[in-house]
């Protein structure tokens, strides 16, 4: 089996390559925006009917952890770029370790969050009908935690699929030179971190400091 | 051939100080953004967080994302999905905000009430007028 050329049949050269993949992963990267988009609307109508609820309830969480999640989620940003950067120069090994650094991060940002879930888990902080947090017994303090549940529980599952998709690219990483696909796939890895990220800047004010 | 000719090398974006030095930045927002909050500034505590959050986010993709440097069609695609986001939320917002009781004059039920009986049910449905008793 011959290798895979360095740039496909159809494109000019390697930047007409570069460009289209990554026209591609913004397109990719505006349904996800707007995947997410349904559940900020959501939080916007349910925030303007229960002001009272969504404010005390905010106050309950935990912002300082929140705060410290968001360090961790950026500094997994960081750890991507630098594996950007020295894939660009074709040092597999730096590339290797940033994409595991980017992982590791991700590891410790599900971990912290699964101490908030397990702490609302026993207090009854829970959606819908499970709400069983006497502290604060205001109308719409249950559909404050449906929307912290589904808007924090379908980030965590990007940050999952991300980590997955960085650890394989570290794998790649690792063997062998950095070829023309291996970079734009750390590029296309990258960006889609990086998204992961920028939902969580929005959802930590949103959900922490109101 | 030249077709198949790939750089070696390819120097995209800013140098690792770049980065550091925004990196650090995005640190400093959000420390900034939290400590502000513990502070009541009134309708103006949520313009501050969500300013400090798009201040981030641009930072994220301008420089981590490097749109500043691509630009072009990327642009095109995000201003997009933003357009659409804003949208929704502002179109839902409209309509939550501007909901009002229906009027209901005297015991006549009016047509467009909700649904609550009608055929199957056992129930009078909405065509049906109850003379008052």
């Amino acid at each position: 089996m011959s290798p895979e050329p360095e740039v496909a049949e159809h494109f000019a050269n390697a930047q007409v390559q570069r460009n289209a993949v990554r026209l591609g992963m913004w397109a990719f990267l505006g349904t996800e925006i707007l995947l997410f988009a349904g559940l900020f609307a959501g939080y916007a109508e349910y925030r303007s009917l229960y002001p009272e609820a969504f404010f005390y309830c905010s106050r309950h969480l935990d912002a300082t952890l929140a705060m410290i999640e968001t360090a961790v989620l950026i500094t997994g940003s960081f750890a991507v770029v630098l594996a950007h950067h020295y894939a660009g120069e074709r040092r597999g090994g730096l590339t290797s370790l940033s994409l595991l650094a980017a992982v590791a991060t991700g590891g410790a940002f599900l971990a912290l969050h699964g101490v908030e879930y397990v702490t609302h888990f026993h207090e009854g902080a829970l959606p819908g009908r499970y709400y069983t947090l006497a502290e604060i017994p205001i109308a719409g303090s249950s559909m404050f935690f449906t929307l912290y549940f589904l808007m924090t529980g379908l980030h965590s599952l990007h940050v999952i699929a991300g980590a997955g998709v960085l650890a394989w690219l570290a794998l790649r990483a690792a063997r062998g030179p950095i070829t023309e696909h291996k970079y734009n796939a750390v590029e296309l890895g990258g960006l889609y971190w990086h998204l992961v990220d920028l939902i969580w800047i929005f959802l930590f004010p949103l959900l922490y400091l109101i | 051939m030249v077709r198949s000719q790939v750089e070696t090398s390819s120097h995209e974006g800013l140098s690792i100080g770049g980065y550091a030095l925004i990196y650090v930045v995005l640190l400093v927002l959000t420390v900034a953004t939290f400590l502000l909050s513990r502070h009541d500034f009134g309708i103006w505590s949520t313009v501050i967080a969500l300013a400090i959050a798009v201040a981030k986010a641009s930072l994220v993709a301008l420089f981590f994302m490097q749109l500043w440097e691509h630009g072009g069609t990327y642009r095109l695609a995000v201003a997009t999905a933003l357009l659409w986001l804003a949208l929704m939320i502002v179109f839902i917002l409209a309509d939550v905000k501007t909901r009002f009781p229906l009027a209901v004059p005297s015991n006549a039920p009016m047509a467009d009430q909700p649904v609550h009986g009608g055929p199957g049910t056992g129930k009078p449905g909405p065509t049906q007028r109850q003379t008052p008793p």
